[in-house]
């Protein structure tokens, strides 16, 4: 049987050993800040010339999973997301690390990008070519409705609503410096050269959570008491795990759609993953408090993403986002050109694609599991050598990315800005959904109404953007009605017992 | 301890200043691509950096660093030092085009220019369900329905923009034109139905081409290309409009002459070598060495049509300081 010999074939000792050395340094990778999968996918890309296409590959793709799931151990551990994909891992796992727990919360985290991983990748084994069209029928209005969707996500994590707005806001409009996305005019960018894409994504964030958390640690250096965190177990408790299961799930499934549609990514997948776990709960309030749902909800949805990601480039040769427009500029060096053709004609590298996310997955499982243990010991770092280090490599991280000084200011600045927003109870986290998803809607919306003419009414006429309009209302009145309808059962409760 | 790492570096140091007088090169070569790692120019730079390898003798490090449609990175090269050890890739969007648009600090005279690695030719296709599926009906379509005509490109600015509105103007038609956040997108959306045709080059097209979800309809060329034998050019279809980007390797200008020398022979040597070809030709890439006097030669011709496109777009000088 041909499968079985191209499952075979990857679990090869050769094979294996590249799938894992490449999750290894993937797993590093992600966990340096400003170093993401993407960029480890292209640096190791000649890397794999010289090797046979199916381990040349699943090299590249245990780089990519090992990439994702890493980034968040930085922040957990320090709160500096390594990759925009764990952004939204700060918001509970911080909290939880600075707990004590630090174990359970990466524990949780390794847990939920295993799951996540696996469920995406036998969707992609099993549905690939069924669910690939999904990824075609994304147009301008489809993209805007859905961002316009993960923006309502502000309305719900702000708490204080008027300043959730204001952030938000805020975020938009930094967004909307650099060059204009429909006409190339430069916006904001006052003449210089350096400063014409704008505010650069990773530096943006590591200023936001990184250096305005250094700024926070600042204030109390001089306490020379090192605070001991133990390390306390990295299994979650039964009752946990079973708490989590339907956010692990419903995780892994927004992370595989999510990473279906080109052009999004695990970065937008961990927030709608971290909504919609937050709409779903009993204890919404619980959530940014080191809350370990928060966590699964997260880790669950943007390793779900490779696999998901990995179904329009092997299905149409369409890449679902930047690392896999990478990996598929490593396929074609191999003489591989992914879409349908490659189906008929490779069946054995597909196969061989298969199991080798598969495989990579458990290696990001094990290596995880048991790396626990030694990543955590960054935490028994006494504060003033680790804050002195976390701002090395803010630096490096942010210089890293594109190599232009301009990010080095663009990360102080938002430093400075997310250090007076905590001061003053704004939230990061509406800053950094808008900053993500502002321009996805911007240059969406525009891109629409140039298709139509300016008519909004046909912008909106097609069923999956009438759908995620209404689903981003419903979000928008849900904490409403909620707030109604528990009010009426408490007044039902009180009419009853003075009955 | 103490001592010996002192005794290593003083050596180390000391072998750094007597290599200083040593010859070309001693020390590894950085080349800047003005663009993200993995795109076509980032990956077909670190297959010349491999290759170019074996005719220097020392390595040559790739350094991406994207931003401003690359004005980020070439930028970075013309403000180097002129000494053989910061290269760049040169793109045509970068040279001939930006400058034009304005607030850029450097210009096409900026830079010595070493070889031209390849064109990346501008091939024009449509879904398979298109009203049309020709290139004189396209044509003839555009004149019936003004402003319907909906071609996705790759960035606001970029080759292919510059290119279909170079065409439409010479056939007298109006287009519109649909910035995407890159190619991949724009080909996307026109596999999907959303746009009705996109310009890009022939690597990106060629699997959704394979595959029967795109028609190629023209290829912005001269004569016809061996890839898609069957595609017409322009100039067939009655159209005097030609246009291909490429990528050639630039530096600093004012390079020493035998380090410009000797760059350009092993760029040269490269540029033909067997491996080089074969995963270019993997890549979709296509490889069209000429010297640094032809490159040059091609870069002021570019920049002379492209100001006459985008000054007919209104887009001339549109980012420089106002005064």
């Amino acid at each position: 049987m041909d499968y079985m010999q191209a499952i075979l074939q990857v679990l090869q000792p050769a094979a294996l050993w590249a799938v894992g050395v490449g999750t290894f340094g993937g797993i590093l990778i992600g966990a340096m800040p400003g170093l993401t999968a993407t960029m480890g996918v292209a640096l190791l890309i000649p890397l794999t010339f010289g090797m046979p296409s199916v381990e040349g590959l699943n090299m590249l793709i245990g780089i990519f999973i090992g990439g994702i799931y890493g980034g968040c151990i930085s922040s957990i551990l320090v709160k500096t997301p390594g990759t925009p994909a764990a952004a939204a891992t700060v918001l509970d796992g911080y909290p939880l690390a600075q707990k004590g727990e630090a174990g359970k919360a990466l524990g949780m985290a390794t847990i939920g990008s295993f799951i996540g991983g696996v469920i995406s990748t036998v969707i992609l084994a099993c549905l690939a070519p069924q669910l690939a069209g999904i990824a075609l029928k994304f147009g301008p209005s489809e993209y805007f409705s859905m961002a316009l969707f993960g923006l309502t996500i502000i309305a719900s994590l702000s708490g204080d609503i008027i300043k959730g707005i204001i952030s938000g806001l805020l975020g938009m409009f930094l967004a909307c410096f650099g060059a204009d996305p429909i006409s190339g005019a430069l916006r904001f960018t006052f003449g210089l050269t350096g400063f014409s894409s704008g505010f650069a994504f990773v530096p943006a964030l590591i200023g936001l959570f990184a250096v305005s958390e250094v700024f926070v640690q600042l204030e109390n250096i001089l306490d020379d008491r090192i605070k001991k965190i133990k390390i306390s177990g990295v299994w979650p408790s039964k009752k946990e795990f079973k708490s989590c299961i339907p956010t692990l799930l419903r995780g892994s499934l927004i992370g595989t759609f999510v990473g279906i549609i080109p052009g999004t990514g695990s970065g937008t997948a961990s927030w709608i993953s971290y909504n919609e776990a937050r709409r779903a709960s009993k204890t919404p309030e619980k959530f940014g408090t080191g809350f370990i749902e928060g966590i699964a909800a997260t880790e669950s949805a943007n390793n779900a993403v490779c696999g998901g990601a990995l179904v329009p480039l092997l299905a149409l040769g369409i890449p679902g986002d930047v690392v896999t427009a990478v990996l598929m500029g490593g396929l074609m060096i191999q003489g591989l050109a992914p879409g349908p053709m490659l189906f008929q004609e490779h069946p054995e590298v597909i196969v061989g694609i298969f199991t080798g996310s598969f495989i990579a997955n458990i290696f990001m499982f094990v290596i995880g599991m048991l790396g626990i243990k030694y990543f955590s010991m960054i935490l028994n770092i006494p504060k003033k050598l680790l804050t002195v280090a976390i701002v090395v490599f803010c630096f490096i991280g942010s210089y890293s990315i594109n190599m232009n000084t301009f990010d080095l200011y663009t990360m102080l600045g938002f430093g400075v800005l997310g250090y007076f927003m905590q001061k003053f109870n704004f939230s990061q986290a509406a800053l950094c959904i808008a900053l993500i998803l502002g321009p996805l809607a911007e240059s969406n919306l525009r891109l629409g109404l140039l298709g139509t003419d300016n008519d909004i009414v046909a912008f909106c006429s097609s069923p999956i953007t009438v759908g995620f309009l209404f689903l981003s209302l419903l979000s928008l009145v849900w904490p409403l009605v909620r707030a109604f309808l528990q009010k009426r059962k408490a007044e039902a409760n009180t009419v009853e017992s003075t009955l | 301890m103490k001592r010996l790492i002192l005794a290593i570096l003083c050596l180390v140091v000391s072998f750094a200043t007597i290599s200083e007088a040593g010859d070309y090169p001693d020390h590894p070569i950085q080349i800047v691509v003005p663009y993200s790692a993995g795109g076509g120019t980032d990956l077909s730079a670190r297959v010349m950096a491999k290759v170019m390898r074996k005719y220097l003798g020392k390595p040559l490090v790739v350094v991406d660093q994207p931003g401003g449609s690359g004005a980020i990175g070439t930028s970075g090269v013309s403000h180097a030092a002129p000494d053989g050890y910061t290269l760049g890739m040169g793109a045509q969007g970068p040279l001939t085009m930006l400058p034009h648009y304005g607030g850029i600090d450097y210009s096409k005279d900026s830079f010595d220019y070493l070889a031209l690695m390849g064109r990346n030719l501008i091939l024009v296709a449509v879904n398979k369900d298109a009203p049309f599926q020709d290139g004189k009906a396209m044509i003839e379509w555009a004149k019936a329905h003004p402003g319907k005509l909906t071609v996705g490109v790759s960035g606001a600015g970029g080759a292919p923009r510059i290119a279909t509105e170079g065409f439409a103007s010479e056939a007298g038609i109006t287009v519109k034109c649909m910035p995407f956040n890159g190619s991949a997108p724009a080909i996307t959306a026109c596999v999907g139905g959303h746009i009705k045709a996109v310009a890009a080059h022939p690597a990106e097209l060629v699997n959704q081409s394979k595959a029967g979800n795109l028609k190629i309809l023209m290829v912005m060329e001269p004569e016809r290309i061996s890839l898609f034998p069957n595609v017409p050019t322009t100039k067939e279809l009655g159209v005097d409009f030609t246009w291909a980007a490429w990528k050639g390797v630039i530096a600093p200008k004012g390079l020493p002459a035998d380090v410009k020398a000797k760059l350009a022979d092993a760029l040269n040597k490269t540029f033909k070598d067997p491996e080089f070809l074969k995963k270019m030709e993997n890549l979709g890439e296509f490889v069209d060495y000429r010297n640094g006097e032809a490159f040059k030669k091609l870069v002021d011709r570019d920049s002379v049509v492209a100001e006459k496109v985008i000054r007919s777009l209104n887009m001339y000088g549109m980012n420089a300081k106002k005064k």
